[in-house]
């Protein structure tokens, strides 16, 4: 299951040298998500059990890290991304020491066969670079300068394994912590050298490649989602002293680039509806509208003594990644005439209207 | 929120003049591939690798690792390439991280364009390159040389010694990698 997938690497290489640039899954954008790894995802919410390589198996302030970085990934994922947990009999092997496969400079790495295990290797403490001599955080009582944490080396190679590429930073770094899985590893005391979460910008990647837990959960601040939102009424045509339930529904807007974020309904937002007199230009905000009991919609009942015009207008928040929205105008006409009877047992039964 | 995740590039069987490199036999008990030969200085020594500083011009080949992206040299014109460190990468179904390296020695004259070229047939999506000051870690504080598509070609930095990093999308869905040179510029 570890072996790389060297047909596959070769196909796409021979499609990418014939085809030039005309695919371009992975580039990656100005600071926006991750990139995505070619491969897909896991299933959502799957369980990876990840066990020690035999023969290789890491130190034990190495484990306690490597644990600690699994429980941050699952915690941190604010999605539906795969988990990892222990087990001794997993099928994902975790290795550490001269075996890495890791290449010349590398601290870590990774090889993942989706959707059924992964590999990770560590370089040894003491291992001798070009560059210097590796350190893990873990092995001192007092991390010196200049020590890798290994939880969160850790924590990048578990969100490589969930599909993310290295983010793409600003010119600056300056905004290093908006990712862990990162082009290159900092060193205590650096910004973000012990970064426990995933990033704003890692967990854009997740939702869009998993999902988010609930439609009333909020999408990372590092995506820029459009949303749609539309607006209807229970009646358009009530008479003097009637009323209408006005119902809005708030979605992300279906597109391919949003994986499967698109087309989700959007829940748990302020909705506001909003006003006017049929030919006035000035819309007048009516109020909240209330969760409704489907998924993604906005409710309210008005009782309009005329013609009115109402749409629903969702805000940009500014905590989160999604673009607000104003409905188009729903027009509900009112006629001069009491309500219709309905049926023979109503009490009061009035005159129906000409 | 039923749409598939997967981004998997499309598969073909497609003849095509590609060598395997006989470095692409990663397997799951993995003996480690290096890209060059490593020359091991001092704990903490500044950059000194003898495989970048020996490098000859590395005519553009047909081979590409299973493991590793393919190596890039950097160079002006007229001048010795020389190839890049190779830093953190992902390629095919895996990956590697690794510092802000100090990267391969290389002396230009201020004002040159600096071109990267990749020893294999295969193309870029996007490049970036950034520099830090000779002995500065970590990154913090990086500035911008160029990004933007093929060609990789970007103007030296101003006199001084820098540590470079260039990162490069491959087409495809290959994967992406990032190299470093110490460009000293006189």
């Amino acid at each position: 299951m570890t072996t790389i997938n060297r047909p596959r690497l070769l196909a796409m290489a021979a499609v990418a040298v014939l085809l030039g640039s005309v695919l371009t899954a992975g580039a990656a954008t100005a600071h926006g998500p991750d990139p995505a790894l070619s491969g897909g995802g896991f299933d959502q919410n799957q369980v990876i059990r990840y066990r020690w390589r035999a023969g290789s198996e890491p130190a034990a302030v190495i484990k306690t890290a490597i644990k600690a970085a699994a429980g941050d990934a699952n915690d941190s994922r604010a999605s539906k991304a795969a988990t990892f947990t222990y087990d001794a009999g997993g099928a994902s092997p975790i290795g550490y020491g001269a075996g890495a496969t890791c290449g010349v400079n590398g601290l870590a790495c990774f090889t993942r066969d989706v959707p059924d295990d992964f590999t990770m290797w560590f370089r040894e403490q003491g291992h001798v670079f070009d560059w210097g001599t590796l350190r893990w955080c873990e092995a001192y009582d007092t991390p010196p300068n200049g020590c890798y944490e290994a939880e969160n080396i850790a924590l990048d190679e578990f969100g490589h394994v969930e599909g993310l590429g290295h983010h793409d930073n600003y010119d600056s770094d300056s905004d290093y912590q908006d990712a862990v899985v990162q082009t290159y590893s900092r060193t205590k005391p650096q910004d973000g050298w012990n970064k426990h979460v995933f990033g704003r910008c890692d967990v854009a990647r997740l939702q869009i490649i998993y999902d988010i837990v609930l439609a009333s959960a909020k999408y990372s601040t590092c995506l820029d989602l459009s949303t749609v939102l539309t607006i209807s009424a229970s009646s358009t045509q009530i008479v003097v002293g009637g009323s209408t339930t006005l119902t809005a529904t708030l979605k992300v807007v279906d597109s391919d680039s949003y994986g499967r974020l698109g087309g989700n309904a959007v829940s748990g937002r302020t909705v506001t509806l909003q006003r006017r007199a049929v030919g006035a230009t000035t819309w007048i905000s009516v109020g909240a509208m209330a969760f409704g009991s489907v998924t993604g919609t906005y409710v309210l009942a008005q009782r309009p003594g005329g013609a009115t015009e109402y749409r629903a207008v969702f805000s940009t928040p500014s905590t989160e990644g999604i673009n607000g929205d104003s409905s188009p105008a729903v027009r509900v006409n009112v006629s001069g005439c009491t309500a219709v009877a309905v049926t023979k047992s109503e009490s009061s039964i009035q005159a129906p209207c000409a | 929120m039923s749409r598939s995740s997967s981004s998997r590039p499309a598969l073909a069987i497609v003849p095509i003049a590609l060598v395997v490199g006989a470095c692409a036999g990663a397997t799951s008990s993995g003996s480690a591939e290096p890209s060059a030969a490593a020359s091991v200085s001092p704990p903490d020594a500044s950059a000194t690798s003898s495989s970048a500083a020996a490098a000859p011009s590395p005519s553009v080949t047909a081979s590409l690792s299973a493991t590793e992206p393919p190596t890039a040299s950097l160079a002006v014109e007229g001048g010795d390439p020389v190839t890049g460190q190779l830093g953190t990468f992902t390629w095919g179904d895996g990956g590697s991280d690794s510092p802000w390296l100090p990267g391969s020695p290389i002396t230009v004259g201020t004002g040159e364009r600096l071109t990267v070229t990749i020893a294999a047939p295969i193309g870029v999506a996007t490049w970036s390159a950034k520099r830090i000051s000779e002995g500065a870690t970590g990154g913090s504080g990086a500035t911008g040389l160029g990004t933007g598509g093929p060609p990789i070609a970007f103007d030296a930095p101003d006199a001084g010694s820098w540590s470079v990093q260039v990162t490069i999308d491959f087409d495809g869905g290959l994967g992406s990698a990032t190299y470093y040179w110490l460009v000293t510029v006189r």
